[in-house]
């Protein structure tokens, strides 16, 4: 009986250390072209959007017509996941995707129903990461002689930040290749820009993960932000919150009107009281509890775009 | 007797004679690592190297040539962790150094003792890319003591791999 007590206490002692020492919930990367490298080298897609042609860059063409692309992708995921960040492979994101949309086409259950999907899911349906690097290089020639402009991005996807960047021009060669060129280009920047990664995250640990938080209402609901309780607008009771959940009280209210406000620069904590890895997702939760219960009262719908972005529809689930 | 009294003083003076270059050896290194830890030296990209690698000339000095070309290893390998280098000419790109402070050297003094100490595991970081051979333009006179270039080669991600293990600077992924 006494050795049942001391394991059960070893047993709970070691769970809740697991728990306490949780680890930060790690962004995933994702190696892309830049707009820029695409329509340069015309892998671009155009389409009518109402009555204006637009263009997108068409990253399946250009995975399937630049080996280069390949190459320089390939290498920088080589480099990342050394350094304890593996990649995912655009690639392979594009055709899970494709994968993905025909499965759920043909699936239907034993009765005939269908996987039920909103415009909106339709819409977030695309290939993302938490950070995107993008690449860009450019082919200089001076008579026989061939060098590299390199140029390599890390982008926030949530808040539109450059985190990191590493760019330089290589030494001019009469005779190595390109992808050669491009190789190098790598090595010689790769470390430069894991430095300033590395700087972010620092920020990060210390000051908190930065987010986008959007609040909204649905038009069902009759009140508005500008709506009084306790002689407060309701606005006013959501900034306090964030005031207050916020890493040192920082974040911006973007914008706020009587139906939307965007807050920018939220910091939230990396965990949340008991010790567990928090997102926005598990940060707007606590928003969406505390506007649940009296005197508000307020029913509201939660979405989220990965790690850093949020949005709470008040009014309807 | 006093055969034996002129005998004695002989041997003494042979032994002092024999044991002056290996003395003066000696305090050229003793010298040679108090510079490296004032950062009295000076390192210069040399171009792209191989994957892993980081191909540099280090500038030493010292009075004693054969000195300023062993201690140009430790000053590689030195520099890398707490200097940097700075880019220019050949496709170079500025690194920043390893440590994220010079600061790191002081706080993990024991550590670095026994990694820079002859025959230490800077060993194990860095080749000269040349087998040693210095070319003229490299072996610079400069006052009393000669200014001695040499290239080497620094295992730049082992050595990165094997400080973050010992836990002297911080892994990225360090926190996820």
């Amino acid at each position: 009986m006494k050795m049942r007590k001391i394991f059960l206490l070893f047993a709970s002692a070691i769970l809740s250390f697991g728990i306490l020492s949780g680890q930060a919930k790690k962004p995933t990367l994702m190696v892309v072209p830049s707009d820029n490298w695409c329509k340069q080298n015309g892998f671009m897609l155009k389409f009518d959007n109402q009555g204006t042609i637009e263009e997108l860059p068409d990253y399946k063409k250009a995975l399937q017509g630049s080996s280069d692309l390949i190459l320089v992708i390939a290498k920088i995921s080589q480099l990342m996941a050394d350094r304890g960040f593996p990649c995912k492979l655009l690639e392979q994101e594009l055709k899970k995707l494709s994968q993905e949309s025909a499965e759920d086409a043909m699936l239907t259950s034993k009765t005939g129903s269908g996987v039920a999907e909103s415009p909106i899911d339709k819409l977030y349906k695309s290939a993302k990461a938490d950070i995107i690097l993008q690449v860009t290089w450019a082919v200089n020639t001076t008579g026989p002689k061939k060098s590299v402009t390199f140029v390599l991005q890390g982008i926030d996807a949530y808040t539109g930040k450059q985190i990191a960047s590493a760019s330089g021009t290589g030494a001019p060669s009469f005779s190595a290749e390109l992808p050669v060129l491009l190789e190098e280009a790598v090595l010689a920047h790769i470390d430069n820009f894991n430095n300033q990664l590395q700087a972010h995250f620092d920020d990060m640990f210390a000051n908190g993960r930065e987010i986008i938080v959007r609040i909204k209402k649905f038009d069902s609901w009759p009140d508005d932000f500008e709506t009084e309780y306790d002689g407060k607008e309701l606005g006013q009771i959501i900034e306090e919150w964030f005031q207050n959940n916020t890493v040192k009280g920082r974040f911006n209210t973007t914008d706020a009107t009587a139906n939307f406000m965007l807050f920018e620069q939220v910091r939230i904590p990396l965990y949340d009281a008991n010790g567990k890895a928090m997102d926005a997702r598990a940060y707007l939760r606590g928003l969406q509890n505390y506007l649940k219960n009296p005197p508000y009262n307020l029913t509201s719908k939660l979405m989220i775009k990965g790690l850093g972005q949020a949005t709470l529809v008040i009014g309807e689930k | 007797m006093k055969k034996t009294g002129w005998y004695l003083a002989l041997s003494a003076l042979f032994l002092l004679m024999s044991a002056s270059p290996v003395l003066s050896q000696a305090r050229a290194k003793k010298k040679a690592m108090r510079d490296m830890e004032a950062f009295r030296y000076e390192i210069e990209c040399v171009g792209t190297g191989v994957e892993g690698t980081y191909l540099i000339k280090v500038w030493t000095y010292s009075k004693k040539p054969k000195v300023a070309i062993e201690q140009s290893k430790k000053n590689a390998v030195h520099g890398v962790i707490f200097k940097g280098f700075a880019g220019g000419g050949r496709g170079c790109t500025s690194q920043k150094p390893l440590a994220s402070s010079p600061a790191v050297e002081d706080e993990y003094s024991e550590f670095f003792d026994k990694f820079f100490a002859d025959g230490g595991d800077y060993m194990r970081y860095v080749s000269l890319s040349n087998d040693g051979s210095i070319d003229s333009e490299d072996r610079l006179k400069v006052g009393k003591e000669y200014k001695i270039g040499v290239v080497v080669s620094v295992m730049k991600d082992q050595l990165r791999k094997d400080l973050e293990k010992a836990g002297i600077i911080k892994a990225l992924d360090a926190g996820f």
